[in-house]
């Protein structure tokens, strides 16, 4: 049972939102964004070994405060250590070895830095509240483009893996491994990508008639049904 | 009878944006599957710029692709899978505009090979750009600056150029179906 749990506290992949219960997660959306642009821009103004110590400070007990583990520390930011590695590979190319040493490590510190407080917000923040902070920022009619791409992510993915089934049986070279080689390339297009968009095509024909059926997008407004029955427009 | 209301930017119907929503949760879906399954970072422009050219293809108005980058890129911040938090959203927008502009330029963009390499090469190379500006906001040196985009874009652009070639065998196909619109 306790594997089980810490299973499933465990993300499948960096950035992703963790269910966990800290200070950090119990602050609003919009709080969080500030503290990120605050601290990122405290990462873009330090340039001395004691400044830039004292934001690495806090944007540690920013994430560990938001209840987050070295292995998600690791997931989230690895890529900031390749950036590193890169950045203080070409300042000691350029300069030498002691010369460049520092320079280099201050800028890839800067840097990352300045990425860690927008992982931070993506941890701790779930989608619906992120969602309603956007609703609230976008037009209506983009808003409801990009929930209802987010509401389809679950169907075309349990479409794609039906049509790989379907594909694989009678013959298509589709499986993870066969993908891997770029021969076999030619078969995720013509027997996974044309049927797919074609069913995107099926399903924005449904979609639509069935939103425009109810009145949708009539009123440059948005327009909510009226569910005591008397269908007026509120 | 009015047949079609256009829904968005006074260009789209309901059904052309709906469309665009589902090219952009194909690259969702994709750039999922390249980190799940294949643990390969780096490379979702492969599909990145599949998708973007054909959403032009499908819907060949201006603004299309730039659409799909949009929702793409909101998509995106609200799955949590953008490392560099709300700056992805320039790394989605910026190539879907170019790919506009190309389309722009050259209206059978999504049927050409060449047009498509083009375009994917420089659009993929924009995902330069967010990387660009934090360097120079860091006080990175030019020289370095320089040896740092190519270092950390050379892959994505490449893939990206593979993937853009892919697309007009696909259009060509669903073409010559009348499932879009022709040239």
């Amino acid at each position: 049972m306790w594997t089980k749990h810490r299973n499933s506290s465990r993300s499948d992949y960096g950035c992703q939102f963790k269910a966990v219960d800290s200070p950090v997660h119990r602050l609003g959306a919009g709080v969080k964004l500030l503290i990120g642009v605050l601290l990122s821009a405290a990462a873009v103004v330090a340039q001395e070994p004691w400044s830039l110590s004292l934001v690495l400070a806090l944007n540690m007990i920013y994430y560990f405060g938001a209840r987050l583990t070295l292995h998600d520390f690791w997931r989230d930011t690895r890529f900031l250590f390749i950036q590193m590695g890169i950045i203080m590979a070409l300042y000691a190319a350029r300069y030498g070895i002691p010369g460049g040493l520092w320079p280099g490590l201050r800028i890839a510190l800067q840097i990352a830095l300045f990425f860690i407080p927008g992982v931070v917000f993506l941890r701790t923040t779930q989608a619906s509240q992120m969602m309603r902070g956007l609703s609230r920022i976008l037009p209506y009619r983009l808003s409801f483009l990009v929930f209802t791409s987010f509401r389809f992510v679950p169907f075309f993915a349990r479409e794609i893996r039906e049509i790989a089934m379907a594909q694989t049986l009678r013959g298509a070279r589709l499986a993870p491994r066969d993908l891997l080689n770029p021969w076999n390339w030619k078969d995720m297009f013509h027997c996974l990508m044309i049927p797919m968009l074609v069913r995107a095509l099926k399903a924005a024909d449904e979609v639509a008639l069935s939103a425009e059926a109810r009145g949708f997008g009539r009123r440059p407004e948005r327009t909510y049904f009226d569910s005591l029955g008397k269908g007026e427009k509120i | 009878m009015k047949t079609a209301n256009t829904f968005l930017w006074w260009r789209f119907t309901l059904r052309e944006a709906l469309l665009l929503g589902f090219c952009a949760t194909f690259i969702i879906l994709t750039r999922a599957a390249l980190r799940l399954h294949f643990n390969l970072p780096g490379h979702s422009m492969f599909f990145m710029m599949f998708f973007l050219i054909m959403a032009r293809g499908c819907v060949p108005k201006i603004g299309s692709a730039t659409l799909v980058g949009l929702i793409s890129g909101f998509v995106c911040l609200l799955l949590g899978m953008a490392k560099m938090g709300p700056l992805i959203l320039v790394n989605f927008v910026l190539p879907a505009v170019i790919v506009d502009f190309g389309g722009m330029i050259y209206h059978r963009l999504p049927s050409s090979y060449a047009a498509c390499l083009l375009t994917g090469v420089i659009a993929s190379a924009s995902k330069a750009v967010s990387g660009l500006g934090i360097d120079y906001l860091m006080g990175m040196e030019t020289e370095i600056i320089i040896q740092h985009i190519v270092v950390t874009t050379i892959g994505s652009t490449v893939s990206g150029a593979i993937g853009s070639l892919l697309v007009p065998p696909v259009i060509r196909r669903l073409q010559a179906n009348k499932l879009i619109p022709g040239n």
